[in-house]
């Protein structure tokens, strides 16, 4: 099996939280009874640089957890479509594997990592192949450097934000830190996107809330959604137009040199304040009460 | 004989390094270390009371956990791991703190050629970011011999492939290499001529390998340069314990 390297990489900072995301392909033989889809698969690492007490080896339930709402973020919402990655439908299709490292943990790993896949996802090229052989049932891959690698078709872009709640004062916060997610009773993560869908709500025990603090989060999550969207897809428009200007320094016709197209990492920082919110349900106040810069790193 | 390097370099020009610590909130010491196109990201978490099961609890241990870009932890990680622990066992204090673990993560962010090195570099950045009590410093480098027999510095990853063999060079960085007057010396040499670690790969003969030895420690005098100016410029910031 023939691995490439054709790798999306981002890396995102949320306040002092910081998440590496990394994309690979690879052609294997599709599933039986899905002979015509290719396979998209999350790896989850929570390195024990982030926290000290985060232990090396096999994935908590904390890291299990995590890969399972990007995952089903992004594999039931139909965002990335596998269909597309089918090359010969029963013999050969792509396996994108998505590989989530935690670096630093400053709270709210869910919504760094899921924005940390998306955008590895969204500069990540596969490269071209076609059907060749004597009866059409051989795969050739193209080198990048012979034909240009294509980007995966994502339809839309499903943001987790997370929720807070402290039962004592009524309280909702969104985007714990890492002190908050050690003292508040309750959590809940949605996945929306800019559309207005919801994609998966997760809210594994804790505290009971009322439904309408529920309805609450759901609006202040699509609001949030849309802001992400549009910052996500600004930082990769900024990093394809970069890589496209580094291929016009090609110079094919030079003899003996052979410049190497380097795809891999560009830093680009757009701070952006993801807003913290603090309202109370009995009397709406909107407070902002810290402001996270946002940095991409794709 | 001059060789046509890809990216234009001579034969004993390094790459563009770049350097930064404390750039973790949770680790005690980070650095991140980047020669060219490769970048490992070192985090150093210290001492910590208890030692490993097998280890000497008279003295602290260093624990080394390496995490590879993608795939799967197998043998050669494994591999890295332990030169990388018995380098930083050769450079730290051991008797300081008895009976503690000292951890050290590495995290490749991206492999270019001379992955061991850099890491070697990062983890020692890491370990005086994190102020874990060290008898000197340590510089690594990779020198690798061609099919023609020249011999090159910091090789990237096509031209490492392309090599008859490489050797990855830790050399002991005091002071005193940098100040010229008077230097400790061990059984009349001056320290600074000895290696802490080295690991070939191929096939070389004896006098390439010392000529490798000899072009390593030159260099090694440019990147100790690069250290030193970078961790007197940068003010650590205040403990972060917890």
């Amino acid at each position: 099996m023939v691995t490439y390297r054709e790798d999306g990489s981002s890396e995102v900072q949320l306040g002092q939280t910081r998440v590496m995301g990394i994309v690979t392909a690879q052609l294997v033989q599709p599933y039986r009874d899905r002979p015509k889809e290719g396979m998209l698969s999350i790896f989850t690492e929570f390195s024990p640089m982030a926290d000290p007490s985060f232990e090396p080896g096999r994935p908590g339930e904390l890291a299990v957890e995590l890969g399972r709402i990007i995952d089903r973020g992004l594999r039931e919402s139909r965002a990335v479509d596998t269909e597309s990655l089918c090359i010969l439908a029963g013999k050969f299709v792509w396996a994108v594997r998505i590989d989530i490292h935690i670096l630093d943990n400053g709270g709210n790993l869910v919504d760094a990592a899921n924005i940390a896949a998306l955008a590895a996802l969204l500069t990540f090229r596969r490269p071209e192949c076609s059907l060749g052989g004597e009866d059409g049932q051989e795969v050739i891959v193209h080198p990048p450097e012979i034909r240009e690698p294509l980007p995966l078709m994502v339809h839309h872009l499903p943001i987790a934000i997370t929720f807070g709640f402290f039962s004592n004062e009524s309280i909702l916060l969104i985007d714990p830190t890492h002190n908050e997610e050690a003292v508040m009773n309750g959590r809940m993560t949605t996945t929306v996107n800019a559309n207005g869908d919801i994609c998966a709500i997760q809210k594994g025990g804790g505290e009971g809330v009322p439904q309408r603090v529920i309805m609450q989060c759901l609006q202040l999550a699509t609001s949030k959604a849309a802001s992400i969207t549009k910052q996500i897809k600004d930082a990769v428009e900024a990093f394809n137009t970069e890589r496209a200007l580094r291929k016009i320094k090609r110079h094919p016709t030079s003899t003996g040199v052979d410049v190497r197209e380097k795809q891999n990492q560009y830093t680009c920082n757009i701070p952006v304040s993801l807003e913290h919110f603090k309202s109370k349900t009995e009397v709406v106040i909107t407070r902002t009460r810290k402001h996270y810069p946002l940095n991409m790193a794709a | 004989m001059e060789v046509d390097r890809e990216d234009g370099r001579s034969q004993n020009q390094l790459r563009p390094l770049a350097c930064s610590r404390s750039i973790l909130h949770r680790a005690h010491g980070s650095a991140s270390w980047s020669q060219g196109d490769t970048k490992v990201l070192a985090a150093v978490y210290g001492p910590r009371a208890g030692t490993k099961k097998n280890e000497n609890p008279e003295k602290a241990c260093i624990e080394v956990i390496w995490k590879p870009k993608t795939g799967q932890i197998g043998k050669l990680e494994k591999e890295y791991e332990m030169i990388l622990k018995r380098t930083l066992q050769s450079i730290c204090i051991l008797t300081v703190n008895p009976n503690t673990t000292t951890s050290v993560m590495i995290q490749v962010v991206n492999d270019d050629g001379a992955l061991l090195p850099s890491a070697i570099n990062a983890a020692c950045m890491a370990l005086v970011d994190a102020g874990i009590p060290m008898r000197h410093l340590a510089v690594a480098i990779c020198c690798c011999v061609a099919r023609s027999g020249l011999v090159i510095l910091d090789p990237t990853k096509l031209e490492e492939q392309k090599m008859k063999a490489f050797a990855y060079l830790v050399f002991p960085n005091l002071v005193h290499s940098v100040l010229p007057e008077g230097s400790p010396s061990v059984q009349g040499e001056p320290i600074e001529n000895g290696i802490i670690t080295s690991v070939t790969h191929g096939t070389m003969s004896v006098d390439d390998y010392f000529y490798c030895l000899e072009r390593g420690r030159a260099a090694s005098t440019k990147l100790s340069d690069f250290l030193r100016r970078n961790l007197q410029q940068q003010p650590t910031n205040s403990s972060k314990a917890g």
